[in-house]
């Protein structure tokens, strides 16, 4: 008998489960330390007592680089750029300082103007003070070719031994911007990341786990400790909870995942089964970056939102105050408006009452008036929800799109239910079927729902191909990689079979099972110079799309 | 805040043949380009994705026979219906300007349409316009169109329209596709200076372009006071492309955008699609969200000879008397089934240069002093000797006009095998074929 942990850091509350052959064997919560992250993961794992169970992989979902990059705990980088001609660099907000280099490539990474060395003697100069620099280097169309990254980087290194040096080509999907936001940030969090990582390890050992560590990311899917980017472990928890509903649905379903939290309502969308993984990189502060992450929507709206009255006008406050009037907090939320109305029956009825009385003038406390505002109060908190599927579904509906065949076959119409989890979900589950005119399922086990997500995660991986067989080179998006190309300028199966030869090898190493790759489209662009075919840009795809290993039964 | 949209529809899986201009690399680079300079995360810019036009729009505009059901349009009716998901956004607001970044283009596509003709089959911003008078009350429309080769397509569907001014300033048509363009265009007898054509000598640049703006179009477009400015934004003036020969720069078409404040650009041609195209849409773009285009800067410099300075000045200022001194001399002429009026007849030619045949084309357009006045064209396909009559009541039509547009259709419903009759006035299209109103929304 083995057990699957899953553990998820939420802002609020901390959920761990064990699974043991896709049923619940034990779970449980306890308050989140948002100053020692550690401490918590480690508490929930001895609350579900693992050292007395073989455990046969853990699964975190932690905030640890989301806070540290929200909270500006990230040490200094010095961001190096290569940013050519075109846009200016002003016209984009940057959240970091950057200095510009010299040296321009073309948009199928051919040379236009070379870097200059003698800006890079008069760098290692400034850089030579600080013990242990933290370089980033980043270029415009690097991730067509890194030349001068790697040029720029091999000298620094040689110069500054003692520098940590990333490359933005290593993150190499398209957007020079983001490319070299999104390498600042990992660059930046890896420190705190593997300090973390280290310790996990050694609090894990000396319970006697020998079982392998994962990280869920922002796609939803996982990767070893060992081998995840710390950047991508931002927005683990929605990615959880849409993997929570995954793990607790029928295969095929479409639906919206509403998982109410204390303060923040997470939203995502399940098509057939899939999650919709946003078009765009994840946003983060004031940082766009590159970062896959599914598409999900936080409403800063739970059942503890404070409850204000502000001007004889009712207001749901964006922050909680502790816990809810009913259940011995000190402030009226959500959570007395669903008990006064019986639509939950936990807390007390009267200290419900109490609280939502105390929003009223004294005149005005008869049982019709606070009827009427605990009715308003859930029918607050259901708009903003509402409201927020809608601006999700019509991001489903508005992802772009660049060729006939993709516009003629945009969407086919999908019926959706709403999976609700989280604390109140059954109170205002008839509300949302009413505002969203859709029924509305409970999840079994709603008060863990995040961690059953991480638990029954899958890894999830992508390789995409950009190859001009006439520059004979290749590369591949997700890992960086770039290199010679030397088959056939006009290649058709074979630049096929190369893409799932590399994308099997290196899947394996990352722990991913070769059956679980799916082929994307590929795209054949002949290229034409004067009326002849000299080549062609070849685009295309392998990917593990994130799922679950399997259904929970009850 | 200012917000400039932006719908790019690159057609990937479309092209006209393998090594053909119009081909699935056209836009390769430009996609490159734009999404590595991270111009959609400009805090101002909003993308929106792809629409597809239906048949109602396009007929309102573009007589498309003997059906548009003969005719492969779905590239086309993505590329005009994603330029109409921008100008639906202008209208409620969302933008105040925006680039359709589409393709196939559309400016070579006439009132008339048997084929496709300069890679276009329907015209992406005659179609919008009418959109926008027909849906949104707009009563005036100035269509600038700064591809290197005359719009002829856009000038024909509204020769007769004097709610609709159509510059095309392009390399003249000695020298260059379709041949037209020349001074003595001008627009039909109700809409006489509506249209005006600037054709240059080969070798203009930025400079003699922008005098050309600053001293004729743009003081043109402010006398017409239009509600709505449209850039037919062809790149081919550009001095890498491989079809045409002037001497334009990506930062010349940014200050051109500049100059022109369209509320929508449209892409036509352009056809130097790594020399050019990556940085000229590059520039644009930039200029419509009121960004610094400055730094967009081609890695070729120009090799061929420009004429600027005096030269072009002369030549200019000789061109612009011409075009004002012209007189229109109308034939007028009589035939049993035109109604009341006086009709004006005119003789036209089509060649399709992609599919290689010709359309004759015969028009009457009633003279009137109240509205645009109707128009009746008949047409016939060269190649397969079909013939076809189109009726189009105007915009705005007053009550003769309207009523001669029912008597011709009735006359024609019978009398030809195929009768469009476009009643922009009521914003009603029908079709008949030998005798039976044929359905536009069948697939």
């Amino acid at each position: 008998m083995s057990y699957k942990l899953g553990i998820d850091v939420g802002g609020t509350f901390t959920d761990a489960v064990l699974i043991n052959n896709n049923v619940v064997h034990n779970k449980g919560k306890i308050p989140t330390d948002k100053d020692n992250l550690l401490e918590t993961i480690v508490n929930a794992m001895d609350l579900l007592d693992i050292s007395k169970q073989k455990i046969e992989q853990i699964t975190i979902s932690t905030t640890l680089v989301t806070n540290a990059i929200l909270q500006n705990r990230l040490p200094e980088v010095n961001l190096l750029l290569f940013p050519g001609s075109g846009m200016k660099l002003s016209s984009l907000p940057w959240p970091v300082n950057y200095e510009v280099l010299e040296g321009e490539l073309d948009f199928r990474g051919r040379e236009v103007n070379p870097p200059n060395q003698q800006e890079w003697k008069q760098l290692v100069e400034r850089l030579k003070s600080s013990l242990n620099p933290q370089i980033a280097i980043s270029g415009k169309f690097s991730h067509r070719n890194n030349i001068y990254e790697e040029q720029l980087a091999s000298y620094l290194q040689k110069e500054l031994p003692k520098a940590d040096i990333a490359l933005g080509s290593q993150l190499g999907q398209t957007n020079f911007y983001r490319r070299s936001l999104t390498t600042y940030l990992n660059l930046a969090s890896q420190v705190q990341f593997l300090e973390f990582a280290s310790q996990l390890k050694s609090a894990i050992d000396t319970r006697k786990c020998t079982a392998p560590i994962r990280v869920l990311k922002a796609d939803g899917g996982v990767l070893p400790l060992s081998k995840i980017r710390p950047v991508e472990s931002i927005y683990s928890g929605p990615a959880a909870s849409v993997l929570g509903a995954l793990a607790q649905s029928s295969s095929e379903d479409s639906y919206v995942v509403v998982d109410i939290g204390g303060t923040t309502t997470d939203i995502g969308l399940v098509l057939s089964g899939s999650p919709l993984i946003s078009a765009q990189g994840a946003k983060i502060g004031s940082f766009l970056t590159n970062v896959r992450s599914l598409a999900v929507r936080s409403v800063p709206v739970g059942g503890d939102s404070v409850v204000l009255m502000e001007n004889n006008k009712l207001k749901l406050a964006n922050y909680r105050l502790g816990p809810a009037f009913c259940i011995g907090g000190y402030n009226p939320t959500p959570t007395d408006a669903l008990r006064y109305l019986n639509l939950t029956d936990y807390g007390s009825h009267a200290r419900a009452e109490e609280s939502l009385a105390s929003l009223l003038p004294e005149s005005k406390r008869q049982p019709q008036d606070i009827r009427e505002l605990a009715e308003e109060v859930v029918r607050i908190m259901v708009d903003r929800i509402g409201q927020a599927i809608e601006e999700l579904q019509q991001e489903w509906q508005d992802e772009p799109a660049y060729k006939v065949w993709e516009v003629l076959h945009h969407h086919e119409d999908l019926e959706f239910y709403i999976q609700l989890s989280g604390g109140g979900a059954s109170g205002i589950a008839n509300a949302l079927a009413d505002r969203m005119n859709a029924r509305t399922v409970l999840t079994d086990f709603s008060e863990v729902s995040n961690a059953i997500g991480a638990a029954m995660a899958k890894p999830t991986f992508s390789w995409t191909l950009n190859l001009d067989t006439y520059l004979g080179r290749y590369r591949i998006e997700e890992t960086g990689e770039q290199g010679k190309w030397e088959g056939s300028k006009k290649p058709h199966r074979e630049v096929e079979q190369f893409l799932k030869d590399l994308a099997y090898r290196q899947a394996e190493t990352m722990g991913i099972e070769g059956s679980s790759l799916q082929k994307d489209q590929f795209d054949y662009f002949p290229l034409v110079e004067s009326y002849n075919t000299v080549g062609q840009i070849i685009r295309g795809g392998m990917h593990v799309p994130p799922g679950v290993s399997g259904r929970i039964v009850k | 805040m200012k917000k400039t949209g932006i719908v790019f529809f690159p057609a990937f899986d479309w092209s006209l043949g393998e090594s053909h201009p119009e081909r699935e690399e056209r836009l390769l680079y430009t996609q490159e380009q734009i999404f590595e300079e991270g111009i959609i995360d400009l805090p101002q810019v909003k993308q929106y994705s792809p629409g597809v036009a239906n048949l109602f729009d396009v007929m309102l505009t573009q007589a498309v026979f003997p059906t548009p059901h003969r005719h492969k349009l779905d590239a086309h009716l993505i590329a005009v219906g994603s330029s109409m998901i921008l100008s639906k956004a202008l209208m409620n607001k969302e933008i105040s300007n925006g680039f359709a970044m589409v393709r196939p283009p559309g400016h070579h596509s006439g009132a008339t349409v048997w084929g496709n003709r300069g890679f276009c089959t329907l015209n992406n911003e005659a179609i919008l316009v009418n959109n926008l008078r027909s849906q949104y009350g707009i009563k005036k429309v100035a269509i600038i169109d700064t591809d290197v080769h005359h719009g002829d397509g856009t000038q024909d569907v509204f020769y007769h329209d004097p709610n609709v001014l159509c510059i095309s300033i392009h390399q003249d048509g000695r020298t260059l596709f379709p041949g037209t363009g020349f001074t003595d265009e001008q627009g039909g007898p109700n809409a006489w200076k509506s249209t005006v054509n600037i054709p240059l000598l080969p070798g203009v640049g930025d400079e003699g372009f922008l005098y050309a703006l600053e001293n004729w179009i743009l003081p043109r477009v402010s006398e017409f006071k239009p509600d709505i400015i449209i850039n037919s934004a062809g790149q081919d003036n550009h001095f890498t492309d491989p079809l045409a020969s002037m001497n334009c720069t990506a930062r010349g078409y940014g200050k051109i955008t500049d100059m022109i404040k369209p509320n929508l650009a449209v892409l036509e041609g352009g056809y130097s699609i790594q020399g050019a195209l990556p940085y000229i849409n590059m520039a644009i773009f930039l200029a419509l969200a009121g960004e610094d285009y400055s730094g967009v800067i081609e890695p070729h410099k120009p090799t061929r000879s420009e004429i600027g300075g005096e030269t072009f000045r002369t030549f200019l200022a000789g061109l612009k008397q011409q075009h004002d001194n012209l007189r229109p001399n109308w034939t007028l002429r009589q035939e049993p089934y035109l109604p009341a009026g006086e009709w004006v007849y005119l003789e036209k030619s089509v060649f399709y240069d992609t599919d290689w045949f010709k359309e004759n084309r015969r028009e009457y357009i009633r003279k009137c002093d109240h509205c645009g006045g109707t128009v009746l064209m008949i047409t016939q396909n060269l190649m397969t000797f079909e013939k076809a009559a189109l009726v189009r009541i105007p915009f705005q039509a007053c009550d003769t006009c309207e009523q001669a547009g029912y008597d011709l259709a009735e006359h024609f419903k019978k009398a030809e095998k195929t009768l469009l009759l476009q009643n922009q006035l009521r914003n009603q299209v029908h079709l008949w074929s030998q005798g039976e109103e044929v359905s536009l929304f069948e697939s």
